[in-house]
């Protein structure tokens, strides 16, 4: 009985004091593993250099993402390079080599509103299925398309379509998926 | 503590003859029916040492003849209720007057709770031990379940939250042992860290009943009573066992108490679970990843330091590994709506495994707890009740790189409770009771996610009291009570701008809930009941500050620092009776308003990220109604074959927009057949209470809402038939009782509105669950 009072004299008398009070500051996280920013670099045969890229430092809320659109020239074929970055931390660091690390539970898929235009893989994973930082595209005709860029994680790469770069059946989850604007003239 | 469903009373024994080490000694007795006084007829009585027995007779009068002097244990069951155990020291001739609450037996699942006086103006439901024995393989919310206007809001089938007309998490205070559940409750797929096996038993107030107790509520409680400890000087025990075939399920629990007196009265108790179970499956596919595994104990220990003055203190433990269906792992909406139209789920595997791998929660909760119970008087009483609880709670998603070990939530909350009750019995019927209460939570993101966290650090302090009064006349029951709360809560949250720094809010509340009841006797067989109150509700911490993706349900929430508490009225009322003893029935009618609603109200704004576009969502107030009619009834065709139907309706309004609120339970029946058999010889052994079952549950599709208010349909009405057999056995020192239920019999494909997991799959499978449980 008296360890009880005892304890309810420490209770109230401990709620009294001001640290009881202060919740514990949070750690700010060091959010390794965040993706800030997607570089899509499309190099054409004569070294002319087109960039697509989607930025958002602050993440999901705060300011809106910074995003650049490009312009490609037709009957040309691209060599095209992703760079993921985690612009968080300081240097930024380079997600791209998480992903092919992890190749065969990535991929990145490519899909046009304008069926002239395509890409070809030119990498692969461990089990000789594409992951697709390294792309070929081919520019046909002339038209204003989207290009919208998907990272899937954890794919079903043996799926129907999937190694060829048909989504449809790839399931996993969508870790990254922006769309740019990308006119061919 | 008296066990719930029998009271035993020794009116008097007396003494005829005296001679030593006499072998013709007679116990005998008079069965009978505390609420009616009518005699029970064929009830068993039996001494367990000496495998003598007797069946009343058709006055409700047994005999037990050529009894020798000394101690025995006398076990009194009759059929359908559950066997009672009583210690008897024998040395003269034995007349016993044996009351059984055996109007209980006839409702025992509509629950006409006869036992708790002090809430006698409550509309409450219970549910008894041997029930919860008899669905070990349940979490805490699929029991609750059972009872007509409670449902679950489900993340699967291992994850499960109990609803109560129409209100969850932090609008329902759930009281374990005497103490406020302290966690994560506002996470809608955060299922109570509660063993209902280690509870002796577990009673949902339906009206306004959080006026004695701290912790959120708009109105219903949910009351958790561990098993007491027997006042018995012989080593006891229980000892379950099941088996579940969807899943693979196995589980146990025992427990092992005794009540020594030699001088020094004290008494322990130990309860222990462990259950693990493997992928379930829904009628067409294994559901990857919804394995569970636990592993809980409860401790207690009681000591009666004089006669008016007894101690005690509780120390149990609930440990749980929980998967979440591999395919319901979602990164935007583009996955959501590919799941939508998917026939079975992404990463379903076509065979079954008990691995749990990520996503996964695993959740440990501890609760250490000493109580006081001192006796000024016999009809005055004072409790001290002190209570520290640790609830850690850590979330694991898909993540890159070997982080899929590492936890993306990981959230620790500790809280002291310390409480100072006065009861005073005075006067003709009055009852006077009042308390105060202080509880210290302390919940802190542990820095090892590299993830920012989904809701703040902080501390929060609140102050309670309360009073209530009651008074009972012949026919008559009046209580009215109130309470004020002050809450004081610092916050310490990560800023949603870059560079991040660290941004403190406080806030205070302060709060006068009040309530008022009655019940009345109508007449012998009809009793009404009706309570109104008057309750607040303070915006939680997630509701203030959270600000980012829920990937889950694939929405940005934002969180509003400016939420005033939420004020609800509810009124219920409720009328229970029974026509000759065949047909018994109980109706509740209840609505509640609740001004300053706050939900998550889906904005016309589309946010970009690099994980695609989000909708979002923003935490706002609204002014909302609850209202429904909870039935049950039961008729006993013959004295061997009862019906049962109970049905729930259920209607939640936003009525400053209005529309309808979302995620509201719908409507169902329920229908069961019962078919009871009191004994059966089979061979040389004897069967008792044997019970067949056929039941069916309807759940009407959840029609009350609008097609924006949802990404898809609410699904399709659905219906699940299911059987049950129980029966008991005396073996020596032993009862067993065996038990196996069917579940979904018809292996339905369905999905359940309230089940998250319906966007990706569908729900459970047929089901066999096969248990027993021994006491001795």
């Amino acid at each position: 009985m008296r360890l009880l009072l005892l304890s309810f004299v420490v209770l109230f008398v401990s709620c009294k004091k001001d640290d009881s009070l202060t919740p514990t500051l949070p750690t700010i996280p060091n959010q390794e593993e965040v993706i800030t920013t997607l570089n899509y670099t499309l190099t054409a045969p004569n070294g002319d250099v087109v960039l697509f890229s989607f930025k958002d430092v602050d993440g999901d809320g705060g300011n809106a993402p910074v995003i650049v659109n490009g312009e490609l020239d037709t009957n040309l074929t691209y060599s095209g390079k992703i760079e993921l970055l985690n612009e968080t931390v300081s240097p930024a660091e380079d997600i791209t080599e998480e992903v092919k690390e992890e190749g065969d539970e990535h991929q990145i898929f490519y899909q046009f509103s304008n069926s002239d235009l395509g890409t070809i893989y030119t990498d692969t994973d461990a089990n000789g299925k594409p992951i697709g930082v390294s792309t070929q595209l081919i520019t046909k005709g002339t038209s204003s398309s989207t290009l919208k860029i998907t990272l899937r994680h954890t794919p079903d790469k043996n799926a129907s379509g999937v190694s060829s770069g048909d989504i449809s059946n790839a399931g996993g989850e969508t870790d990254i998926e922006v769309t740019f604007a990308l006119d061919v003239k | 503590m008296l066990n719930s469903f029998f009271t035993l009373f020794i009116v008097f024994a007396f003494c005829v003859q005296s001679i030593a080490q006499n072998c013709n000694l007679e116990i005998s007795g008079l069965l009978k029916d505390e609420i009616t006084r009518e005699p029970i007829v064929y009830g068993n009585v039996f001494i367990k040492e000496l495998k003598l027995g007797s069946v009343s007779d058709s006055a409700g009068n047994f005999k037990i003849r050529d009894v020798c002097a000394g101690n025995y244990h006398l076990l009194v069951s009759h059929i359908g209720c559950e066997t009672v155990e009583y210690f008897l020291k024998v040395r003269n001739d034995t007349l016993l007057k044996i009351s059984l609450d055996h109007n209980h037996h006839h409702l025992h699942e509509v629950s006409i709770t006869a036992k708790l006086k002090e809430r006698t103006v409550q509309e409450s439901q219970s549910i008894s031990k041997q029930d919860l024995e008899e669905n070990g393989d349940k979490n805490l919310s699929a029991i609750l379940e059972q009872m007509s206007g409670v449902s679950s809001i489900k993340n699967g089938n291992g994850i499960a939250k109990p609803v109560v007309h129409g209100l969850y998490g932090n609008r329902l205070a759930i009281i374990n042992n005497g103490v406020a559940q302290s966690g994560q409750q506002w996470g809608v797929d955060h299922s109570p860290e509660i063993d209902p096996l280690s509870a002796n038993e577990i009673t949902v107030i339906k009206g306004v009943g959080a006026i004695e107790y701290q912790g959120n509520s708009l109105g219903s409680v949910i009351l958790i009573e561990p098993s007491s400890i027997e006042r018995e000087p012989h080593l006891h025990g229980a000892g379950n066992y099941f088996f579940e075939s969807n899943g693979l399920g196995n589980g146990m629990h025992f427990s092992l108490q005794q009540y020594k007196n030699v001088g020094l009265e004290i008494g322990w108790k130990v309860d222990a679970t462990v259950k693990k179970s493997g992928d379930n499956r829904s009628p067409n596919y294994y559901l990857r990843n919804t394995g569970n595994e636990e592993a809980n104990v409860a401790l207690k220990f009681e000591k009666s330091i004089r006669k008016n003055w007894i101690i005690d203190a509780y120390f149990s433990s609930f440990n749980a590994k929980l998967g979440v269906l591999r395919g319901a792992h979602i990164g935007n909406l583009t996955d959501l709506e590919e799941a939508f139209i998917r026939t079975e789920p992404f990463f379903t595997q076509d065979k079954f495994s008990y691995t749990i791998e990520a996503p996964h929660q695993q959740v440990n909760h501890h609760l250490m707890k000493l109580h006081s119970l001192y006796f000024i008087t016999p009809n005055q009483k004072l409790e001290f009740t002190y209570a520290v609880q640790l609830n850690q709670r850590k979330e694991f998603d898909v993540r890159r790189s070997g982080r899929s070990d590492m936890p993306a939530l990981s959230l620790d909350q500790v809280s002291n409770f310390g409480e100072v009750k006065y009861v005073n019995g005075f006067g003709e019927n009055w009852e006077f009771k009042t308390g105060v209460q202080v509880n210290h939570t302390d919940n802190t993101n542990v820095p090892e996610t590299n993830i920012l966290p989904l809701i703040p650090n902080y501390v929060a302090l609140e102050y309670g009291a309360f009073g209530m009064i009651a008074k009972s006349w012949d026919k008559t029951t009046f209580e009215i009570g109130g309470r004020y709360d002050l809450e004081n809560r610092n916050i310490a949250a990560i800023s949603n701008f870059v560079p991040r720094s660290i941004v403190q809010y406080s806030n205070s509340y302060s709060n006068f809930s009040a309530m008022t009841g009655v019940s009345q006797q109508l007449t012998e067989n009809w009793k009404l009941l009706g309570n109104v109150g008057f309750a607040n509700r303070n915006p939680e911490v997630n509701e203030l500050y959270s600000n980012g993706l829920h990937q889950g349900v694939s929405g940005i929430e934002l969180g509003e620092i400016a939420l005033r508490p939420e004020q609800s009225l509810k009124g219920t009322l409720s009328l229970k009776g029974k026509v000759k003893n065949k047909l018994f029935f109980e109706v509740l009618g209840y609505y509640q308003a609740i001004e300053d609603y706050i939900f998550l109200n889906p904005s016309n704004e589309v946010r970009l990220t690099i994980r695609g576009a989000f909708p979002v969502f923003k935490y706002e107030q609204t002014n909302a109604s609850i209202y429904g009619l909870d039935f049950s009834t039961i008729y006993q065709i013959t004295s061997q074959l009862e019906t049962k139907i109970q049905y729930s309706y259920l209607k939640g309004d936003d009525n400053s927009q209005g529309i309808p609120l979302i995620f509201m339970p719908a409507n169902n029946i329920y229908g069961a057949l019962t078919y009871d058999v009191k004994n059966w010889r089979l061979g040389r052994s004897k069967l008792e209470n044997i019970e067949l079952q056929l039941n069916n549950r309807f759940v009407f599709e959840q029609t009350h809402i609008l097609p924006e208010q949802d990404f898809i349909q609410p699904p399709k009405a659905y219906h699940l038939i299911g059987a049950k057999v129980s029966l008991e056995r005396q073996a020596g020192k032993f009862r067993f009782n065996f038990y196996a239920r069917a579940e979904n019999i018809l292996n339905m494909v369905y999905r359940d509105y309230l089940n998250r997991q319906r966007y990706f799959a569908d729900d459970l499978g047929v089901n066999i669950i096969a248990g027993i449980n021994v006491k001795f």
